[in-house]
């Protein structure tokens, strides 16, 4: 049964606690809420419930004391907490109305702090705690093999071993697996590729999916020739179907065969990684499912009842069975059970996330000290007021009270902007995050404000203004009233000095915010714009992946990529053009276990590995990549030709390092031998782990792939080529999906994607960290000087320069600056360690970003503090001295 | 004896739970004033103007049994009484009186 959400509705009554109708109204709120949940959902209801919850939790009350107070009838009841805090409410705002300026700049400051802390609890709550649309996120398990050779958490299993999994386990339904299919659609319009997935039967029961449309896969799907039915995503019926419901049951043309619609999934569910396109797992009796080939992944569902630690010793049993039963391929080989959510979690998310909400948390922190310092200026100026009402017998808890009844006020009032904020952050998230990457970032689509992001920003505002309230709160009523009447308020030694470690505090945290920032943009711009070992600027790339059907050997593969070529090469404006299977930025790689002739491995079954390219004859020159000896491959390396090979600079040096490589001959175990022609030049093929990493490149058309990426170099934007580029594949083949077409800059931006969202979110947060912290320090220093005017004006009397009295509160601004940079020069040396431990080869400790930060605070610092100071200095002595 | 005073949503309130009948509770009084009036009523609105129509006595109210639908917590009805019954009256009679001889003045003007 719908229940509404428990924070309002426990807010609700609270607030009617006294009232003899909040039986009647929580009531109503709850039966309406039902039908509105099962109407409009249960998001939009909940929404609807805390506006109604938080609106009546305020008019009610407020519209019956009205009345009663109008009756004017003696019958007035106890009730006098809460007339009192409807009092301190009043006058608060009362309060608040008569200083505007402050509250503006107040709530402005708290909606900044608590925008971006909105913002990326979003992301967390929806990257990390819940990624996946799920009824029961618990029940749902991941299941790797664990091996002597398998290194990470979510591993693949193999084909046979998951039918026997499947055979035996007890404690987990719906075993089932999926497979990564991304399929070449032809249907009428243009040849499309889609990003799919092969299942079993079980796949969508175990996630606790239906389809909108038609039916799940069953079994029967499974029996090899029954296997051409297909499951359509809601995007992909909407995109290519026009959401016709009587796509159920057509026939429809995937990687070149005709499959048949049996389902819609409905809204949302593209899972795993931003499937379109399901169809089933089915093997040919001639080839059946291997035992040595891992490549499933495998999910299942709690049986009710059964634990995660039971279908973990299930699994275990079965696992040695399988590893005794067939050592050739399972020794030593295990199984491990966890939730969907642990394992499919990307593992550098959560500590980048943690990063982030933690300097969110500065931030705030920082707003959080110049409200407090806000404050703690107006309370001394209101300490005469309060020092009278003491006297005259208002209780001090009254008057604390009072003013952390002002403080949270603000803090309410600044939580709806800071909503907006919030909801630009993450709009400007998801619009710069390109749709090839998105995919592979389950919950990234459903980022967005709810109602856990009202409650939690709700929540957090109560919060801070405790923190902030409390301090200026306490201190205002625990001054000595005697002492405060007699002198007039001028001077409080003890909070001057919690201001200064105040403004201390927010300059030695702003610093760290800032090195970190700029780590992460120096970082990224070096991953962009630094030497990469070719040239990427006028370059267009795009990707193909050939279907097996329509291309099943390699003169067809040799075919295609001649054509391919040649058309590319035609169109108007085209240098060149070059095909080759894994592009540097492409993110793919692939790579081979060699012999070298003359240098034989020392143990026979530790070869060493090198990474593979092959390359037609333009692909170096075209991305400028240099031959430093020997020579380029030419169309006279045939297929039938000598096998040759050009091998990476590196390369040459690990395997020849006092030979030289030309003329060597290398070969892939049992392979025919290969003969190097050249050397060329070191490429960054991925700058996360693939720097210079030893290769060899061999002639595409001595070793045609399947899939690759073409080239294509021109003077002109090589961005207004790709209709033409398009056009001409079409013209090979017609029913041939391209993908990714892009120049190549954008596919190296694409690849720091990662690293540039930090440094920009990261450049955020030190910016607003900045301006807080000078801010704070502005008005720290300007009311300093505003309580010393009397003084000042009495040095200017006595023949004090302007230059002195300058000199005298620069001096002050400057110690405090230096005190707060000196503690925040040692936790940025602190957080650049960690973020170099997170991320290889990005944040080195550049020393000139230390320093430049370092100066660049105090330089704001000293701006901020000359500014009062110069008005200081400009004070008519005698207007100062009058004043007394 | 004078009637109390019937302000015009006042008037609708009670005309919406005349309306409802025997089971008028807010949902439903609610519902049949946005029906014919196509008004949307803010629930606060309601439950005050429920609440000083009590004080008045032009209202009487009885608690239900708990309802599991709605967390175990019972509807309260509401009747109009006699007294806000002959204010109604009163209250249309005066309105009509002032009516009488405008409609066409009023509908050639609309």
């Amino acid at each position: 049964m719908t229940h509404p959400p428990a924070v309002f509705e426990w807010l609700l009554s609270a607030a009617l606690a006294r009232d003899d109708r909040v039986e009647m109204v929580v009531g109503d709120l709850h039966e309406e809420f039902a039908t509105r949940a099962a109407r409009d959902g249960r998001g939009r209801a909940s929404c609807w419930y805390a506006a109604q919850a938080l609106t009546l939790a305020v008019w009610l009350p407020a519209a019956r004391r009205a009345r009663v107070h109008a009756a004017a009838e003696s019958r007035r009841s106890g009730d006098r907490f809460m007339r009192n805090s409807w009092r301190d409410v009043r006058s608060a705002v009362r309060a608040l109305r008569k200083r505007r300026g402050l509250t503006a700049i107040v709530t402005l400051t708290l909606a900044l702090g608590l925008g971006a802390n909105a913002a990326i609890f979003n992301l967390i709550d929806r990257l990390v705690l819940r990624p996946y649309p799920l009824k029961d996120p618990d029940a749902v398990v991941l299941l790797s093999e664990t091996g002597p050779r398998l290194q990470y958490k979510k591993e693949a299993v193999s084909p046979a071993n998951f039918f026997d999994w499947r055979a035996h386990a007890t404690k987990l339904i719906f075993l089932s697996a999926d497979a990564w299919w991304d399929a070449n659609l032809v249907d009428g319009g243009q040849p499309e590729r889609v990003a799919g997935f092969q299942v079993t039967s079980g796949f969508f029961e175990a996630l606790g999916a239906q389809t909108a449309l038609g039916r799940t896969f069953v079994r029967d799907d499974e029996t090899f020739g029954r296997h051409h039915v297909v499951i359509l995503s809601d995007a992909l019926w909407k995109r290519r179907f026009d959401a016709d419901r009587s796509v159920v049951g057509r026939t429809i043309v995937v990687d070149g065969e005709p499959h048949v619609v049996i389902g819609v999934m409905p809204p949302r569910f593209s899972f795993p990684e931003g499937s379109e396109i399901w169809s089933p797992i089915a093997f040919d009796p001639q080839m059946p499912p291997r035992r040595d080939l891992r490549y499933f992944t495998v999910i299942g569902h709690l049986r009710p009842g059964a634990s995660l630690e039971d279908a973990q010793s299930e699994m275990s049993v079965l696992a040695a069975r399988l590893a005794r039963d067939y050592p050739d391929a399972n020794r030593d080989h295990g199984v491990r059970v966890f939730t969907l959510l642990s394992g499919m979690l990307d593992e550098g998310t959560g500590p980048l996330l943690a990063l982030w909400q933690t300097s969110a948390l500065v931030v705030l922190l920082i707003a959080c000290a110049n409200i407090a310092n806000l404050l703690l200026a107006r309370a001394t100026e209101r300490r005469r007021e309060i020092a009278v009402r003491i006297a005259l017998g208002a209780s001090r808890f009254r008057i604390v009270r009072e003013l952390l009844t002002e403080s949270a006020l603000l803090a309410l009032v600044a939580v709806p902007p800071a909503l907006g904020f919030a909801w630009l952050s993450l709009r400007a998230l998801r619009v710069s995050m390109p749709a090839n990457i998105l995919r592979f970032v389950p919950g990234f689509e459903s980022l967005g404000p709810d109602f856990r992001l009202v409650g939690f920003t709700i929540a957090l505002a109560v919060l801070t203004a405790c923190v902030f309230g409390l301090i200026p709160a306490l201190q205002a009523a625990t001054s000595e009233v005697a002492e405060t009447l007699k002198e007039g308020g001028r001077t409080a030694t003890g909070r001057q000095l919690l201001r200064r470690a105040i403004v201390v505090a927010e300059m030695s945290i702003a610093l760290p915010l800032l090195v970190a920032a700029g780590l992460g943009v120096l970082g990224t711009y070096r991953f962009v714009y630094g030497p990469q070992g070719y040239e990427p600027d006028g370059v267009l790339t795009m990707k193909l992946v050939l279907p097996e059907r329509t291309y099943p050997d390699e003169p067809s593969r040799r075919q295609f990529m001649a054509r391919a070529v040649a058309g590319l090469r035609g169109i108007g404006g085209v240098e060149q053009a070059a095909g080759v299977n894994n592009m540097p930025t492409s993110g793919s790689n692939s790579s081979r276990t060699i012999e070298i002739d003359g240098h034989p491995a020392p143990d026979p079954r530790q070869l060493p590995s090198v990474d593979f390219r092959t390359a037609t004859p333009e692909y170096f020159s075209l991305l400028r990549i240099p031959i430093q000896r020997g020579r380029a491959f030419t169309d006279a390396d045939r297929q039938d030709g000598a096998p040759v090979v050009i091998v990476s600079e590196s390369m040459a040096r690990t395997y020849w390092p006092t030979e030289d490589p030309i003329g060597r001959r290398i070969r892939a175990p049992n392979g025919p031998w290969l003969t190097v022609v050249g050397i060329c030049g070191d490429v960054i093929h991925d700058w996360f782990n693939r720097r210079n990493t030893p290769a060899m490149y061999r002639p595409y058309v001595q070793s045609p792939g399947d899939s690759f990426c073409l080239l294509i170099r021109t003077p002109a934007d090589p961005a207004s080529i790709a209709p033409d580029a398009r056009r001409a594949l079409l013209a090979v083949d017609p029913a041939q999906p391209v993908f990714e077409m892009m120049t190549m800059r954008q596919a190296l931006k694409e690849r720091t994607i990662g690293l540039r969202y930090l440094a920009a979110v990261m450049s955020v947060f030190a910016g607003i960290a900045l301006v807080l912290a000078t801010v704070g320090l502005y008005a720290v220093i300007a009311y300093l000087m505003s309580q010393r005017r009397h003084e000042i004006g009495v040095r200017i009397a006595l023949g004090a320069s302007r230059r002195d009295v300058v000199r005298l509160t620069t001096g002050q601004t400057l110690r405090l600056t230096l005190v707060g940079t000196a503690i925040g020069l040692a936790l940025s040396i602190a957080l650049s360690r960690l973020m170099e431990a997170g991320m290889i080869g990005v944040a080195t400790g550049d020393i000139r970003i230390f320093l430049g930060f370092s100066v660049f605070l105090i330089g704001a610092a000293l701006v901020a503090g000359y500014l009062p100071a110069r008005r200081a200095a400009a004070i008519d002595p005698m207007v100062a001295l009058r004043v007394e | 004896m004078t009637e109390p005073y019937l302000g015009e949503f006042e008037q609708t309130v009670l005309l919406a739970i005349l309306r409802v009948g025997d089971d008028a509770y807010a949902i439903p009084i609610l519902d049949q004033i946005h029906e014919h009036t196509g008004r949307r009523v803010a629930r606060g609105a309601l439950y005050t103007a429920l609440d000083r129509l009590e004080a008045k006595g032009c209202l009487r109210s009885r608690v239900g049994e708990p309802l599991a639908e709605r967390g175990g917590r019972a509807r309260r009805y509401y009747t109009v009484t006699p007294g806000a019954l002959r204010a109604l009256k009163q209250a249309r009679a005066s309105l009509l009186r002032l009516w009488r001889g405008l409609e066409a003045r009023l509908d050639s003007k609309s």
